[in-house]
């Protein structure tokens, strides 16, 4: 991987950060579309959609409901895909997850930090806050986002440095069966996370029959496919 | 469009960029609000300019999309010359059903609807022009909500309980609930397809059990068991065991 393909996946990963709550919230913070663009960063569109499905089933589990703690996926899926870029086809998705779940801690945990930072700098204007100065409003916004954007570039370089540890010291060490055994237990785990949040949000009887269609539906799908 | 109700539009769209735990949405509404509330200065005085934008600041907490309505609202409310009180009364009112509202819609309704359409499309193999189609049709209904919202805030002000009461928006929610149950529902077999075909049988096997498992201790929230934990604790285990078969 080149310098310019990571310096990239640095900038795309801090969009993709400042996307899941700052700015402007469009959803390339989802892991689909972190994946896709990572992959096609790096040439290789399949690895970011293979591991941005894997991702986006996890981010299932996750209701974004008041001021809840959860993991951050969009700067992970950027990581986890340079790393899964490294190894052949299905085998990445193993690597990617690992390095994909420390990295969604990790920008769950800073997620935390900034918003106490945040707090902070609130309190520190609130006197010029209570007497309505706009420009002290505005600059305590702008510094906020920027605080955002520093913390999504942190997250996404401690994911890629995760990522390039991973690929000299995992990729080439496990046998290709290991690589598999890990592969295969990331994707149940997504699998998994996925069904459960979708289940949590089919509620009444009524949707739980839409749902039930559905699941016919794409079983009849996948088994013509 | 007025050129203060589109400054304000795209200053929503950061409404959550200094969310924290004191005011949480609170002064990224107050940074949308003050363009509209600009006039005052010139109408009434500066002092009751800047009172307005101090209460715009005040704690606040909704769904992002549907801030604008109270934006629109309370700027509208400080025109009308609506004593302080009552400003700060339909701000505090406005938080719990714009927040319900809005994660029924949104979250729980139109992103997992689009996010599920963007699974099936994925596993059935039409690529990343899937994920064109979902930044596209997710945020065709993202912006129309934001300037819907900030717009019908604006019109009413004080009268704004009006514009929840639109039949469209039960319509929207009684739409996208089953909307979204039958995307995903389809979504879950393609993608496990997707995702396991091109493992041989074990492997296919070892999937199934663990998404079995990892479903049935997902399912018990008395365990506390999440997404994040559950992948971190099999790939490790996972990790342990594939380093030891070669």
């Amino acid at each position: 991987m080149s310098l310019e393909q990571q310096g990239l996946l640095l900038v795309w990963g801090m969009l993709v950060g400042l996307d899941l709550a700052s700015v402007p919230q469009a959803m390339i913070a989802r892991p689909l579309v972190a994946g896709v663009v990572a992959g096609a960063i790096l040439g290789d569109v399949g690895t970011g959609l293979r591991l941005g499905v894997v991702f986006e089933l996890l981010q299932h589990d996750i209701l974004h409901l008041g001021a809840v703690r959860y993991p951050e996926y969009g700067p992970a899926t950027v990581a986890g895909v340079s790393v899964a870029h490294a190894a052949t086809g299905a085998l990445g998705i193993g690597f990617g997850a690992v390095v994909g779940l420390f990295t969604g801690l990790l920008g769950g945990v800073s997620l935390h930090a900034l918003r106490r930072l945040n707090t902070r700098a609130v309190q520190r204007a609130s006197d010029a806050l209570e007497a309505g100065d706009a420009a002290t409003l505005v600059r305590l916004h702008v510094t906020s986002l920027a605080r955002d954007a520093a913390r999504a570039a942190f997250v996404t370089a401690v994911g890629l440095l995760l990522a390039a540890g991973v690929r000299g010291f995992l990729v080439g060490t496990l046998s290709v069966r290991g690589a598999m055994v890990v592969a295969a237990a990331a994707t149940g785990a997504a699998i998994a996370a996925g069904a459960a949040g979708t289940l949590r949000l089919v509620g009444g009887r009524a949707t739980l029959g839409w749902f039930a269609a559905g699941l016919l539906g794409g079983a009849a799908g996948a088994w013509l496919k | 469009m007025k050129p203060p109700l589109g400054r304000t539009l795209l200053r929503l769209f950061t409404v959550q960029g200094s969310w924290n735990y004191e005011r949480m949405q609170g002064v990224g509404v107050g940074v949308a609000e003050e363009p509209l509330l600009r006039d005052l200065a010139v109408s009434r005085s500066a002092a009751a300019y800047r009172a307005a934008v101090a209460r715009a600041a005040h704690f606040f907490n909704a769904h992002p999309y549907l801030c604008g309505m109270a934006v629109g609202a309370a700027a509208r409310a400080e025109h009308d010359g609506t004593p302080p009180d009552q400003v700060e009364r339909l701000r505090t009112a406005l938080c719990g059903p714009l927040g319900s509202l809005g994660d029924r819609l949104v979250w729980a309704g139109w992103l997992p609807l689009n996010s599920g359409l963007a699974l099936v499309g994925v596993s059935l193999g039409l690529g990343w022009w899937t994920v064109v189609g979902f930044l596209a049709l997710y945020n065709a209904g993202h912006v129309a909500l934001r300037w819907w919202a900030l717009r019908a805030g604006w019109a009413r002000g004080m009268r704004v309980a009006e514009a929840l009461r639109q039949p469209v928006l039960q319509r929207a929610a009684a739409v996208v609930g089953p909307g979204m149950a039958l995307a995903m529902g389809a979504a879950l077999p393609l993608a496990a397809g997707y995702l396991g075909g091109p493992f041989p049988g074990w492997a296919r096997a070892l999937v199934a059990g663990v998404a079995g498992v990892g479903l049935v201790l997902l399912r018990l929230p008395r365990l506390g068991v999440t997404g994040l934990r559950f992948g971190l604790g099999v790939v490790a285990m996972a990790l342990v065991v594939g380093w030891a078969w070669r």
